[in-house]
């Protein structure tokens, strides 16, 4: 696991909601495979807590929230999700999330 | 075919265009390392928007000296012209009239058995996409993008019609992308109506590094069912070598400098974006994507990877330029417009076109905008003007919309749903989702139902001074050593 993430999100309040979510998380640890994405179920915490990655949250235009959230990583998914192409991916992880 | 020397022919190969612009000095090979995490596509960015060189990088940060960087091949009319074998300094009218009659005299590939891409296979179970030296290209990105100056074949399921175009790619793991060739690109129409269906995966494969006429043939706007390899071979009078994919029936330029053979999911997604992208703006358009699988690497031994840092003013700012204008005027002569000249402006980012025309008014400007939004419109703003008007001389064609477009019915709308260019920075967020949008003329010409003897006179020196008065002011001029 790393010790550091980021993410995009269209809807910033729904993932700070506590309950368990699915994201797309990108590995910030420097080096070669810097930027490697997993998929992940996980809950966000607003405030970090000690022990968790810390998480930063970036828009839908890659504007990224100055002040970082941590997550708790509780499985790691398929890197692909159940769609057609071009569906809409948010509402994909919404389905993913409701199992 | 007229039989040139080999400095007026056009490069067959990526190394001998490099050779040729840094014989021009118009590239800067850069020995320090350089981080390939935005610093390198930063300083290729900022030569963009200073017109500035090409560059080269020797030594990327995280990877063996046996891997270089190029950046931005023909993001500029000098590099545009030393792709077609023309001097560096060739008037932008003349690299149009060259792509025009080269464009008319398509060439058919030729299959080799073997090629350069070939020299090291590297099949998909072993694999990794972070092995390239993909660099980030801006701070944000969703990714790091393999498909920046790309070219990527693809063939329709139900006939022999190959496609190949130029998409974004952004890594996801060591195997997996997702892409966006948008849903009305042809990559997108094969997918959609070949393989999706039948839910069956759409093999493609993503060359790096290729011979640059080849990648603007991808970037060409070119009729379904036409093939791009004739039209590179066309535009490089030569004909195009193919060699087969490891994995695949399709086939790809054996000069490539790197292959990515992939097969695109006909039912997985996963996050695509946001990018910023040619229109100089990252809009958001995120989400909408095609997923695919590595399933071989085949490289040169020392190959040298590509991208086009892309924004204002990046290589589709020319190669769009040229291709763009070229479909368009073909397109209006087909469908009965008098049009006599068109021209797309690098600064308008592949939005704005202007079209000059031997009769003008409402009637021409409605069909016009009703003529280029048929299938999808990627313009969404063109300039009509009267053919008096060099579509090449942007002051005197601002100066004729400023003046001649009438505020109200100089304006003629064609809107629609399902096709617009989500990348268009105006749309809302919701206009991009539903590709729903518009596009617009501005008739800039004078109503043919006016009267000539009423129509207003340009009060330049050429239209309004008699030729006596104006030859004796240019021998004015010259006696006093103006120029």
């Amino acid at each position: 696991m790393a010790s550091e993430y980021e993410t995009f999100v269209r809807d910033r309040a729904s993932i700070l909601s506590g309950r368990e979510i699915v994201l797309t998380l990108r590995d910030l640890t420097p080096g070669r495979k810097k930027y490697r994405g997993v998929n992940v179920r996980c809950a966000v915490s607003r405030a970090p807590r000690p022990g968790e990655p810390l998480l930063w949250i970036r828009s839908v235009v890659g504007l990224r929230d100055p002040e970082p959230c941590s997550v708790r990583i509780v499985e790691e998914l398929p890197d692909t999700f159940q769609a057609p192409p071009y569906s809409d991916f948010f509402e994909a992880i919404a389905r993913a999330e409701r199992g | 075919m007229e039989e040139r020397p080999l400095a007026q022919q056009a490069p067959q190969d990526f190394r001998s265009f490099l050779a040729a612009t840094r014989a021009s000095g118009d590239l800067v090979a850069i020995d320090q390392e350089v981080d390939w995490d935005q610093e390198l596509a930063g300083i290729g960015r900022l030569s963009c928007e200073r017109n500035g060189p090409a560059f080269l990088f020797n030594n990327v940060k995280d990877y063996a000296p046996q891997w270089r960087v190029a950046t931005n091949p023909i993001a500029t009319w000098r590099r545009m012209a030393i792709a077609f074998g023309l001097p560096a300094d060739a008037p932008v009218p003349r690299l149009y009239e060259t792509y025009a009659a080269r464009e008319s005299r398509p060439v058919p590939p030729v299959v080799v058995k073997d090629g350069p891409c070939k020299e090291v296979v590297i099949p998909g179970e072993r694999a990794d996409l972070f092995e390239l030296p993909v660099p980030m290209v801006h701070e944000g990105d969703g990714g790091r993008y393999v498909g920046t100056w790309d070219l990527v074949v693809s063939k329709d399921a139900k006939s022999d019609w190959v496609n190949w175009g130029m998409y974004r790619f952004m890594i996801h793991n060591e195997r997996l992308m997702t892409g966006f060739p948008r849903p009305t690109s042809h990559l997108g129409k094969m997918l959609l109506d070949g393989y999706v269906p039948n839910g069956r995966p759409m093999p493609i494969a993503i060359a790096m590094g290729c011979d640059p006429l080849s990648h603007l043939a991808a970037t060409a706007t070119f009729r379904i069912g036409g093939n791009e390899a004739d039209l590179a071979g066309g535009l490089r009078e030569r004909p195009v070598e193919l060699v087969k994919c490891e994995t695949s029936d399709l086939y790809v330029p054996a000069s490539a400098e790197v292959v990515i053979e992939a097969e695109v999911y006909p039912d997985r997604i996963n996050q695509e974006g946001p990018y910023g992208e040619y229109p100089g703006y990252r809009s958001g358009e995120m989400g909408n994507a095609i997923c695919a699988r590595v399933t071989a690497i085949t490289r040169r031994r020392d190959p040298i990877w590509t991208l086009d840092t892309t924004g204002f003013m990046d290589s589709s700012a020319t190669t769009t330029s040229i291709t763009g204008a070229i479909a368009i005027q073909r397109r209006l002569e087909a469908n009965g417009v008098p049009v006599k000249a068109v021209y797309v402006p690098p600064e308008g980012a592949v939005h704005l076109a202007i079209v000059s025309v031997r009769r003008g008014g409402a009637e021409v400007a409605q069909k016009i905008v009703n003529v280029l939004t048929v299938r999808r419109a990627l313009i969404s703003k063109i300039i009509v003007v009267d053919e008096d008007v060099d579509v090449f001389n942007v002051p005197a064609v601002l100066h004729a919309f400023a003046t001649k477009c009438h505020p109200a019915r100089g304006i003629h709308v064609a809107r629609y749903e399902g096709k617009a260019n989500t990348l268009t920075p105006a749309y809302s967020q919701e206009e991009r989702v539903t590709r729903t949008g518009a596009s617009v003329a501005f008739d800039s010409t004078w109503p043919p139902e006016w009267p000539a003897d009423a129509t207003p006179v340009r009060a330049t020196l050429d239209s309004m001074y008699s030729p006596d008065v104006q030859r004796r002011v240019l021998e004015r001029w010259t006696s006093l050593g103006l120029q």
